[in-house]
């Protein structure tokens, strides 16, 4: 394991899922629960035959940035594509609630709790969703994630990044857009149905998921940035992240109501107007929704140096 | 179909342990490992866990294990292996890049 201090400086895309939830807190503060020491992994897979890992591909823990507790869920794709099973959802359910009980019991303690000190939650996703070797629990999971998503609600924030490998798709893309933030850089990638499982279904002539960069201008975090589905877009290093989740918790919860993509009346009619907009365009590709939205020469964004598009971008204009 | 579990015992003269009571490396990804290092008094011997979906190659896992045990001459160190189809030389590399780190780690104090 590498130290602090040279993570910080790491690509948040080749970090592995404990690197990225060392690097995330504050040097030093990390403390992660069921740990490999504790070997909890995969009651289903010996029986398939299927490899186990002692933290079932997830690492869950908390640790501070500030005065601030932070609850860190990280993915790590490298085994079995990052895939939500049984043991893994519980560790990422039951971390989202230790948040909301610790916040439940700070305020009880505290009224006038301040800002400053409410604890959040990260979730760094690395996934494709349910592992279907233990779908039933898989899919379980997913429902209990979103269910504490809900209860964290107007007391903990709960704040996505994407810039891993196998980016967030399946039923965790769902999850995502249930977080309250969600941060990503132009590698991570974010969707439903993954590339490769349209083209299987749907043929080569619907998506080429070989197509590196139509995969890319399709899912990846530069698209996302322009749609809003993701709120902020950051460079490749652990510190360019842990810096933006550093500013994201100085934002009062209240706030943050403002930075979500689902979860009230207006975001539905807001999201029922760009299918409309879809619907009516009929794009044949990003670029033209890119085009449509005042980005005069769109091909030139794909492959355009972070500053650089950070500065000339146009957004999606976003209502509510 | 079921994972394979294989046992091995190894004893070195002079053995030493290791300078942490557990350390932890590795990711089980497709050809790679990851191994669980723990202090524990066995009389000075090595036991060593691994499970695998691979059979039929316990003759040279345990060439490989006891060839780490020997060249760092271990003793009182229980090691689990969970493999998910690493070869022999991702084996060996996995091992000793667990052993640097461990080593680094508890000479730095960082973490």
């Amino acid at each position: 394991m590498a130290n602090w201090d040279d993570l910080q400086k790491s690509s948040f895309l080749e970090s592995s899922a404990r690197e990225r939830a060392l690097g995330l807190v504050d040097k030093g503060t990390f403390t992660e629960f069921i740990s490999p020491i504790d070997r909890m992994s995969s009651p289903h897979l010996p029986v398939l035959g299927e490899a186990v890992e002692f933290d079932d591909g997830i690492v869950v823990g908390v640790g501070l940035i500030g005065k601030k507790p932070v609850f860190v869920v990280s993915q790590e794709g490298k085994f079995i594509g990052g895939s939500v099973g049984e043991v893994g959802g519980a560790k990422m359910v039951n971390t989202i609630k230790l948040a909301v009980d610790m916040y439940d019991k700070m305020k009880a303690e505290n009224p006038d709790l301040p800002e400053e000190k409410r604890p959040a939650v990260v979730v760094s996703f690395e996934t494709g969703g349910v592992r279907l070797h233990e779908a039933n629990a898989g899919l379980l999971a997913h429902a209990e994630v979103m269910d504490q998503i809900q209860d964290a609600r107007g007391k903990v924030p709960i704040i996505g990044v994407i810039g891993s490998k196998v980016g967030c798709f399946g039923g965790m893309g769902f999850v995502a857009a249930a977080t309250d933030v969600i941060i990503m850089s132009e590698f991570g990638r974010l969707g439903l149905t993954g590339p490769e499982v349209i083209e299987q279904e749907l043929g080569k002539e619907e998506f080429d998921a070989g197509n590196r960069a139509l995969v890319y201008r399709t899912t990846g975090g530069k698209h996302k940035y322009i749609m809003q589905d993701c709120n902020f877009m950051v460079e490749d290093t652990i510190a360019s992240f842990r810096d933006q989740i550093a500013e994201v918790v100085k934002i009062s919860i209240d706030e943050m109501e403002g930075l979500r993509r689902i979860g009230s009346l207006e975001l539905v009619e807001e999201q029922i107007k760009l299918v409309e907009l879809a619907a009516k365009m009929q794009p044949s590709d990003s670029k033209d929704v890119w085009a449509h939205f005042g980005n005069e020469k769109p091909e030139e964004l794909t492959d355009m140096p972070y500053d650089e598009f950070m500065k000339v971008v146009k957004r999606y204009p976003k209502q509510s | 179909m079921a994972l394979n579990e294989l046992q091995y015992e190894f004893k070195v003269d002079n053995p030493t342990t290791i300078l942490k009571e557990n350390y932890h490396y590795g990711v089980v990804g497709s050809g790679d490992m990851e191994v669980l290092m723990e202090k524990k008094d066995l009389g000075g011997a090595v036991k060593v866990k691994v499970v695998t979906p691979v059979s039929g190659f316990d003759k040279v896992w345990e060439r490989v294990l006891k060839k780490f045990v020997t060249e760092n001459s271990m003793g009182d160190v229980s090691l689990e292996i969970n493999d998910n189809n690493a070869t022999p030389v991702v084996v060996t590399m996995r091992l000793r890049q667990a052993l640097a780190e461990l080593v680094k780690e508890a000479e730095g104090g960082d973490k």
